[in-house]
């Protein structure tokens, strides 16, 4: 745990952590990158036990990313989970130098077992990379100026930094002149180039001082990501570890909670019964099932999100081609084939690369590919205009307050738990005897709130929130 | 006029095709762009894919060719009705079902944009769907003016080369060595930083933007080059308040109910008044109305944000973002106009008129009828010479590929 140098010296770990003291220890800084592995003996039950902490805290980034409306709330969420699991005390704490090490070493080498977990498949290598990147965004905030200038120099990055007053040419109107900015090309700060939020120019960024934390968090996650793609190629190797394996897959397969597998079998729904059922989806297939029925179209988007939710409940490849056949009435047969045919085969793993592909996550939904015009897809509670998503809910039923209610929380980014709170509403109207407030789970897939919504808002017995080893989220193979 | 209809002598058959492949398509120009300049045969050439649509649809993708003379051969031997250009791979495509999945990845490929008009359904009132007119086009012109200045200005690529689609849109292929080298997510940076128009069919106004990027330099220069044209083109052109339907969709985005219905009922007593008259009076009123409510933000952007909404490009981002997607390649003959997928000039946005590309009937008739003096360039004698001319300018911009690329050809070769 200590140096040789450090033990030389003669320093034990009882020694209060005086910053000539933590200097010469094995972790003198208390915030990490990850560079290098853990080179230490760690005992089957630290494995775990150590790993299954890291990994509460990564779930509590993700849970208050979902149920957090403000940033204040959002920080002191993950604080107390950081602090019950996982605390990492400063060099001026005044702790123990044994208690400093033992914080940093599990940090450290709980950090390396769940890349080694994670790293199995894309979907659970992209979750730890988000969460990972936030959690690493959370401790910098909180650091001190020290702190953070020992990170930065850790991640190499080639800054070129334009004091207030410099570079006058390339602010435009957009920085004022007392901005520090930083220069830097601009594939470092791709989030922020994304978002417009720095100004570009030739190809460098200029990065205000504040952003400082986006482009540390952005490199962290493009080399972790490199290091995971390593790891994923030499992950076989262990195959034969027996202590090992079974750790590492329980761990990742716990933590993906916002995967759902859909129950449905596939033959149990049929071309016929999908307009029947249309009753139990939630609203953005709702709107796409009546789009495509309104317009006897739906662009990419919209069938990729419909097309693989149909799959989820239970339609089969024939029966798909039969519906989508059906559906798109204007086009020939020889239209069809050519150019929609191939498509749903490929989304059933008949063409290209074979993958068999699941229905999209809300998550996925919410995040990814926005809706642009003429779009039907997306989640109407992130997408649809307030007073349009207001309309669509009285159409469905809710009263006026009910409507204002679930807008309500919508509007303020909570797009999941407005979807949940729907299907509240829609089950409490379907009990025939009053019945004591119902609560579900928070709809994390379209596929649950349909399954959710046949149940009368219970799951069926085969249902799980799993990842397994076998399906792992996303695509199986 | 309906582009798509509007010529009945073209016939694109195997056999006027296959003419077009052997004595008009640029095959030497098209191999040194794709070869970057280099002595012999790279990587960018060798291990890139290529996916032609051949008879009756059938669609072949993982060709690849090792050097001109085996693209020209397949290119008459198959004579696709179109064929599409992907990313350079780790090995050859041709052999990439012979290779264990993971080894064979997309490694470069040059950064894609595409712009098609049925996108602007939503705001042009002279065409919908797959026709366009020389109204319309105009859209087109603003959009590649204000992608092509970001690109150029903020993001520092200097390689672009714009093509006609042939039918009713525009693609750009960017194509310096930094663009090609872009993953994935710098490439879905890029298209989100030139994306302002958000929102699906459900959102009555698509561009929202804070006040501190309203300030931002490429949305203060796209709103320049707008309002070069909007008055004309925007107001005067697509009359976009013309009608009670049209202006319903306008009255749509603003965010008071209250003076929806107070021009709504304003424009029915007076719907002989220009559009550029009713949105002198929308602006007016929305101004009256913020300095009344002391500047409720969403209002005094009002104008500005409508601008955009109606002239801003609409790309397809999904094009863009993955490097491994595929996009048809210039001097392909669209199959349903007859028409080349010729380069357009950068300084030639504004005249550049897609109704006046030549189409394959056009080109072998002229081609019949040249001297044949010029054999092996016959095209320099047929209307199509200008835009290989283009092609050229553009294809001798670009830097040879470096010795080391063309050294790691070799070595990939397996």
């Amino acid at each position: 745990m200590f140096s040789q140098k450090a033990i030389k010296r003669g320093i034990s770990g009882d020694t209060q952590a005086t910053p000539e003291v933590v200097r010469h220890s094995r972790y003198p800084h208390r915030l990490s990158v990850y560079s290098d592995p853990p080179e230490l003996e760690v005992s089957i039950e630290e494995f775990e036990s150590f790993a299954l902490d890291r990994l509460q805290v990564l779930k509590a980034i993700e849970d208050a990313q979902i149920r957090s409306s403000n940033e204040a709330d959002r920080h002191t969420r993950i604080s107390s989970a950081v602090d019950a699991h996982l605390p990492l005390h400063t060099n001026r704490s005044k702790l123990p130098l044994r208690q400093l090490m033992a914080e940093r070493r599990k940090d450290h080498v709980s950090h390396f077992i769940l890349r080694l977990a994670f790293s199995r498949t894309e979907d659970l290598q992209s979750w730890f990379l988000r969460h990972e990147g936030l959690l690493l965004q959370h401790r910098f905030r909180d650091a001190d100026a020290q702190e953070k200038q020992h990170v930065l120099a850790t991640m190499h990055l080639p800054l070129v930094y334009l004091a207030p007053g410099e570079g006058m040419d390339v602010r435009g109107s957009y920085y004022s002149k007392q901005d520090a900015l930083f220069e830097v090309d601009f594939e470092h700060v791709l989030d922020l180039v994304q978002r417009m939020q720095v100004v570009v120019n030739k190809g460098r960024a200029l990065v205000p001082q504040a952003e400082i934390a986006t482009l540390l968090v952005h490199e962290f996650r493009r080399q972790l990501s490199r290091a995971l793609a390593v790891c994923a190629k030499a992950l076989p190797q262990l195959g034969e570890d027996e202590r090992l394996v079974p750790v590492l897959q329980s761990l990742s397969r716990q933590s993906v909670r916002s995967e759902y597998q859909p129950t449905g079998a596939a033959g149990e729904v049929t071309a016929d019964s999908v307009d029947s059922l249309a009753v139990h989806f939630p609203l953005c297939m709702r709107h796409l099932h009546t789009s495509l029925l309104k317009d006897h179209h739906l662009r990419h988007g919209g069938r990729m999100q419909l097309g693989l939710f149909l799959k989820g409940i239970g339609l089969g490849l024939p029966e798909a081609l039969v519906y989508w056949r059906r559906a798109f009435s204007n086009l020939t047969d020889d239209q069809f084939q050519k150019g929609y045919a191939y498509n749903i085969r490929h989304n059933y793993g008949q063409e290209g690369r074979r993958v068999n592909y699941t229905p999209y996550s809300c998550n996925r939904i919410i995040t990814t590919n926005p809706p642009g015009p003429g779009d039907h897809h997306g989640c109407p509670f992130r997408h649809f205009a307030s007073d349009r998503l207001n309309a669509a809910l009285r159409q469905d039923g809710l009263g006026e307050a009910e409507a204002t209610e679930v807008v309500e929380l919508a509007r303020n980014g909570h797009y999941q738990v407005a979807c949940t709170r729907h299907m509240e509403i829609n089950l409490r109207k379907r009990r025939t005897e009053p019945a004591e407030e119902l609560r579900v789970d928070t709809v994390v897939s379209p596929n649950q709130w349909f399954d959710l919504s046949v149940g009368n808002g219970k799951l069926p017995e085969s249902s799980r929130f799993a990842a397994s080893a076998a399906q792992p989220p996303g695509m199986t193979q | 006029m309906d582009t798509s209809t509007d010529d009945s002598a073209i016939e694109v058959s195997p056999m006027t095709l296959g003419q077009f492949y052997q004595r008009l398509f640029p095959h030497r120009q098209f191999y040194s762009w794709l070869n970057y300049k280099a002595q012999s045969s790279s990587m960018t050439f060798t291990h890139r894919e290529f996916a032609f649509t051949i008879r009756d649809g059938i669609y072949i993708r993982y060709q690849s060719f090792k050097d001109c003379e085996e693209f020209q051969r397949e290119l008459a031997r198959l004579i696709p009705t179109r064929f599409e250009i992907g990313a350079v791979f780790t090995a050859q495509p041709k052999h990439a079902k012979s290779l264990q999945p993971g080894v064979f990845k997309p490694v470069e490929k040059e950064l894609v944009f595409d712009i098609d008009m049925t996108d602007y359904d939503e705001v042009r009132t002279c065409c919908q769907g797959g026709s366009i007119c020389s109204k319309c086009w105009k859209f087109m012109a603003i959009a590649m003016r204000i992608v092509d200045a970001a690109l150029r200005e903020d993001f520092g690529f200097e390689k672009l080369l714009w093509v006609y689609s042939g039918r009713r849109g525009v693609h750009c292929w960017v194509c310096d060595e930094r663009a090609r080298q872009l993953d994935d997510q710098g490439r879905r940076a890029i298209s989100g930083y030139l994306s302002l128009i958000r929102g699906g069919a459900e959102q009555g106004k698509k561009v929202n933007l804070s006040s501190r990027t309203a300030n931002h330099p490429h949305v203060v220069r796209s709103l320049d080059i707008i309002e070069d044209y909007f008055e004309d083109v925007v107001l005067g052109e697509q009359e976009i308040l013309l009608t009670r339907d049209r202006w319903l969709k306008v009255l749509a985005a603003l965010p008071d109910e209250d003076l929806r219905q107070t021009l709504d009922t304003q424009w029915q007593k007076r719907p002989d008044r220009t559009s550029s008259e009713k949105w002198s009076d929308l602006i007016d009123a929305v101004d009256r109305r913020a300095a009344k409510q002391k500047g409720k933000f969403a209002l005094t952007m009002f104008e500005r944000d409508m601008m955009l909404q109606y002239a801003y490009p609409r790309l397809d981002e999904n094009v863009t973002t993955h490097m491994n997607h595929l996009l048809k390649s210039p001097f392909c003959i669209h199959p349903g106009t007859g028409r080349v997928c010729t380069p357009i000039a950068a300084d030639d946005f504004d005249s550049f008129d897609p109704l006046a590309v030549p189409t394959l009937a056009q080109l072998l008739r002229e081609v019949n009828e040249a001297t044949g003096a010029t054999k092996g360039k016959e095209y320099a004698e047929t209307s199509l010479g200008e835009y290989v001319d283009v092609f050229d300018d553009f294809v001798q911009t670009l830097d040879p590929g470096n010795e080391a690329d063309v050294a790691m050809a070799g070595s990939l070769d397996f």
